[in-house]
């Protein structure tokens, strides 16, 4: 009777374009690139196989290892700063009566934006000539701070700009998760005598933990293939101050035209990705069961 | 008459070091003759083609890097040659496709080459880490059967020596430049300096400009190939045998005299003599901070002549610019009197035409490297003919700004060549990265030097 | 009065947030309007002196805005919709027909594309372009976008589909049809709001990626609009006013669309991330 579920044909056909696409665009390119990673391929001349060469000049590059840091530096600030913002924030527009779908709405627009077009916005932003945080700095008889251009400040301008665009996302997603929340347990909870403090700490946030670990594990892994920004807003300058794994990578490839050293970099970039997701699911996310 | 004539002949004497510069490192490996067949079947088949045949309308692609506002005069000339050409050749339709200098040298430009697929004419910059890497891999037509064919080959000053590869040219230089300074005379007078020809009176002016407020030398570094003019100029100056020395061994980044220049060069940031946050500025800011008087030099290309004159976009500037050499080093071992000059950069076309897409090429090369074409680069756009130009052409200039280039060239002692087009393409990367750590005081001289060194040497053994 | 004061609080705290989201949009539409640079640097805040719209004019002509727009629009479209059927045809196989152990390794190998970050395939992509020959072409952007929302796409299709009554397509089987026809006519039309949220998902991806555009792509005419954009910058950079009238050109279509659709766009994303 169930014949029509066991065609093998009409399985292939629904499997086939999936796979076929899937595996000529992500699995091929991940083995090549554990074939390149062992090469000097630049494209021009002639490939030699260089064994373990790439990966030892990786690990001994400082500008690699800075820029190992700059990711790490991604995900202290995403985790440790933007996850408790977007949560009290949450929580605030979840307990307003007036506005709601307008804060709703407007906290999500960054997040619809591209990158690009954010980071040519925000680098206007942080211009030191024209752009208005210096005038505002002025106004308050402070130098301008030349943002993009002072390595001690570029990174920061960076996170912020990052935070900027996606600090709405994340509010967006918490607030769906704590309006799921059946209306009575609130109730029940006020008429006992918690105030909204309490109930948001005792309550609300225990509920919603597990999408906070939803939250977390998306920061991390943001931080970690974080690029584009940096391509558009500094470009890894000034002076590789925030230069990120993938944008190392990316301009040790193209520009220098070292593909094989590059392919290497990727493959640890994934090695990273790999042990840092496993890491988090071991220990904090455990108790959680991790859907998106 | 007489002085156009002696200019010519300094024009001519200045390449000629050129070739002799980068004439010796042309080793061969027998990749580059594959692209030579194509085109050398060329003209026979041409012969063979009626020309009333109708022919299916094709495109060729031109990468050009003349967008914004300062390079419109380059992009009317472009946009002419275009338009000669279209209507020379039947069928063909260009695709021009304009992107920022740097992007194309160094990214996309790059990228194209390891995919081979390039586009069929592109911005190309000489030396070996641009064209002649390219041609070594096959990616470039030789360009010489064209040439020839056209009957002009003769017309180009000696200008090939960063294009050629085995005797056969790559490449066709637009023009040639000189790199020296910039100033503003009107602020030089309220301030009662001289012009900056002695190296006292440079730094007496620099220290000058800086007690009243004014920026000495607009500087925008945020793409480090511009702070990278001065740094190679410094380093001539100090070091003899630069750049040239640098694959051979004989000059050493990390050598006395080669620190001795980013010393300086880091002295001048830290006693602010360059714009403040230069690291975020761009090559357009800096022009811009120049043309608005917030700076009273600037060391750059004599090709940004062409931004002072009416119509451009620092016009306000016109009849206020001088332009000097950068002056003698006091106590230094290099060539005091040589300059930077470079035929450097031009058009390079893709190893892989088919017969239409040679015949627009030869029509481009026809319409863009002629007479008229380098006599307005010259006039309209201050742009160093590459090809010889006739006493009377030469008597036209009277832009002021162009008239001091060519003094410069004439008062010049010997040329070399900007140090992008010796060494090979990890080692200038390095220069650049390693520049902006000095100028962000992330690393002393020595640091700078030795971090150059280490890459150049690997290069150097490869 | 303390009962008011606590009401007031979140909103003067949400309200210096709405600030902080609107104020550089503002910012970019008065400094759009304004002649030059130094007006924008002498009154950064204030509105333009006389609106200029010169810069709407000239910014049009010549950064073909519409053309990146355009480009970014349909292969945002095309590649999403495509990927949304095939993630769905697949997930139906997966899920509801009877190869068991099959669906379960495809499953697995596909969960694993989950935990490839994008970007590391960069480079092997780029020399697989060249490969097939598509590099330079608006397909080498098509196939990875489509390819690369695969997974997720495939994770949240089938998690939805198994949710569907056993009942349904037994009755459905009795009167009949055949798999391919089951899927289309039944199972389809019931997922729709799943295929929604990953079509806003993957739409927004595609809109907005960078890295593979920007490489990938060369000629000006075929560039998407982030890379169009950056490259309408690297041509314009010291003209503040006309960048600026390039960026109100380019948020101006997302910000409409968003405005009409935001109840779905929001929702979509949410079910998507929180459901699954």
């Amino acid at each position: 009777m169930k014949n029509a579920l066991r065609n093998p044909a009409a399985y292939l056909m629904f499997i086939i374009p999936t796979i076929a696409l899937y595996g000529l665009f992500f699995l091929y390119p991940m083995f090549s690139s554990v074939f390149y990673a062992f090469t000097n391929w630049n494209g021009l001349e002639e490939t030699k196989f260089m064994g373990w060469a790439n990966f030892e000049t990786a690990f001994g590059d400082r500008n690699f290892r800075s820029a190992i840091i700059n990711n790490m530096y991604f995900i202290v600030f995403s985790v440790g700063l933007q996850v408790p913002v977007i949560v009290l924030f949450a929580l605030l527009i979840s307990n307003v009566k007036r506005f709601k779908g307008f804060y709703k709405t407007t906290v999500f627009i960054p997040s619809i934006l591209s990158t690009s077009v954010i980071g040519i916005l925000w680098g206007f932003i942080y211009d030191p000539d024209i752009g208005p945080i210096s005038a505002g700095l002025k106004f308050f008889g402070i130098e301008p701070i030349y943002w993009l251009a002072d390595s001690k400040w570029a990174m920061i301008a960076i996170l912020l700009t990052n935070a900027w665009q996606w600090v709405g996302f994340y509010i967006v997603l918490i607030l769906a998760a704590i309006l799921a929340i059946p209306k009575d347990i609130d109730e029940a909870a006020a008429i006992d005598g918690a105030n909204a403090t309490q109930r948001a700490w005792y309550l609300t946030i225990p509920l919603i933990k597990p999408i906070i670990s939803v939250v977390v594990m998306l920061s991390i892994a943001g931080a970690m293939r974080v690029v584009d920004i940096v391509l558009v807003m500094t470009n890894g300058g000034p002076a590789g101050s925030t230069e990120v794994m993938a944008s190392y990578m990316v301009n040790k490839a193209i520009k220098y035209g070292d593909y094989g050293y590059g392919m290497a970099l990727s493959i640890i970039i994934f090695a990273f990705a790999l042990v840092f997701t496993a890491i988090y699911q071991l220990t904090l996310g455990k108790t959680e069961r991790i859907e998106y | 008459m007489k002085r156009n004539a002696t200019v010519m002949l300094t024009l001519i004497l200045a390449m000629s070091t050129l070739l002799a510069a980068c004439g010796g490192k042309n080793n061969n490996n027998g990749t580059a003759s594959s692209s030579a067949s194509s085109s050398a079947s060329a003209p026979a088949s041409e012969a063979a083609s009626p020309s009333e045949e109708t022919v299916e309308p094709f495109t060729v692609s031109l990468r050009h890097i003349q967008i914004g506002d300062p390079q419109k005069f380059r992009k009317a000339i472009l946009d002419e040659v275009v338009k000669r050409t279209e209507a020379e050749v039947p069928g063909v339709t260009f695709e021009l496709d304009g992107i920022e200098d740097a992007v194309n040298r160094f990214t996309k430009l790059p990228a194209e080459m390891a995919a081979g697929n390039p586009p069929k004419i592109f911005d190309l910059f000489g030396g070996n880490a641009d064209a002649l890497k390219y041609a070594k891999a096959g990616r470039l037509l030789d360009l010489t059967p064209i040439i020839e064919e056209l009957g002009i080959k003769d017309k180009f000053l000696n200008v090939f020596g960063q294009f050629t590869l085995d005797g056969k040219i790559y490449g066709l230089p637009i023009g040639g430049s000189v790199e020296g300074v910039f100033y503003n005379t009107e602020l030089f007078q309220a301030n009662g300096l001289n012009a900056p020809t002695t190296w006292d009176d440079l730094v007496k002016a620099a220290d000058t400009l800086k007690a009243k407020g004014i920026t000495p030398f607009a500087m925008g570094s945020q793409a480090a190939w511009v702070p990278n003019m001065l740094v190679g100029t410094l380093v001539g100056r100090y070091a003899n045998g630069f750049p040239n020395g640098i694959v051979t061994g004989d000059v050493k980044w990390n050598s006395p005299e080669v620190v001795s220049a980013y010393t300086l060069y880091q002295d001048w940031v830290k006693n602010g003599y360059f714009t403040k946050g230069e690291l975020g500025k761009s090559y357009d800011d800096m022009l811009n901070d120049f043309a608005a008087g917030k700076a009273g030099m600037m060391f750059d290309g004599s090709w940004r002549s062409s931004a002072f004159k009416e119509g451009a976009v620092a016009a306000g500037m016109a009849g206020k610019v001088g332009f000097v050499a950068l002056p003698a080093l006091p106590n230094a071992a290099g060539d005091q009197t040589s300059l930077n000059a470079n035929f450097s950069n031009g058009y390079g076309f893709s190893s892989d035409l088919d017969e239409n897409e040679l015949k627009a090429v030869t029509s481009f090369i026809k319409n863009l490297y002629n007479d008229e074409m380098q006599l307005r680069g010259l006039l309209e756009d201050g742009v160093l003919p590459s090809m010889k130009l006739s006493d009377e052409s030469l008597a036209q200039v009277t832009d002021p700004v162009v008239k001091q280039v060519l003094d410069v060239m004439k008062a010049a002692g010997s040329t070399f060549v900007h140090f992008d087009a010796i060494a090979q393409k990890p080692v200038y990367s390095e220069t650049e990265l390693q520049l902006q750590k000095l100028i962000a005081e992330k690393a002393s001289a020595q640091e700078v030097g030795d971090a150059i060194q280490k890459v150049q040497e690997v290069e150097n053994s490869k | 009065m303390p009962a008011s004061l606590k009401k007031t609080i979140p909103h003067i705290v949400l309200m210096v947030y709405v600030v902080i989201i609107l104020f550089p949009f503002v910012f970019v539409v008065f400094s759009s309007l304004k002649e030059n640079n130094v007006e924008i640097a002498q009154a950064p805040f204030a509105f333009p002196k006389a609106l200029y719209f010169q810069n709407y004019v000239d910014a049009w002509v010549q950064a073909s805005i519409d053309v990146y727009f355009w480009n970014s629009a349909y292969l945002g479209v095309s590649s999403a919709v495509l990927g949304v059927l095939l993630a769905a045809g697949t997930s139906f196989a997966l899920t509801r027909m009877k190869f068991k152990f099959a669906s379960k390794l495809i499953y697995q190998v596909i969960l694993l594309g989950m935990l490839i970050p994008g970007n590391v395939l960069f480079i092997a992509q780029y020399i697989l372009m060249m490969d097939l020959h598509i590099l330079g072409k608006h397909w080498a952007l098509f196939w990875p976008y489509t390819a690369g929302a695969l997974p997720f796409s495939v994770l949240l299709i089938a998690a939805f589909m198994k949710a569907i009554p056993v009942e349904l397509e037994e009755a459905a089987i009795i009167d009949g049809l055949s798999a391919p026809g089951l899927f289309a006519r039944i199972v389809l039309p019931l997922t729709i709001p799943a295929l929604v949220t990953v079509f806003i998902i993957n739409f927004l991806g595609n809109w907005n990626e960078y890295l593979l555009a920007s490489f990938f792509i060369s000629k000006d005419a075929l560039r998407t609009l982030p890379t169009g954009m950056v490259g309408f910058r690297d041509a314009y950079q010291t003209n503040y006013a006309l960048i600026c009238t390039g960026i109100v050109f380019s948020v101006t279509p997302v910000l409409i669309l968003y405005a009409f659709l935001q109840e779905q766009i929001i929702e979509g994303i949410t079910a998507g991330s929180v459901k699954g």
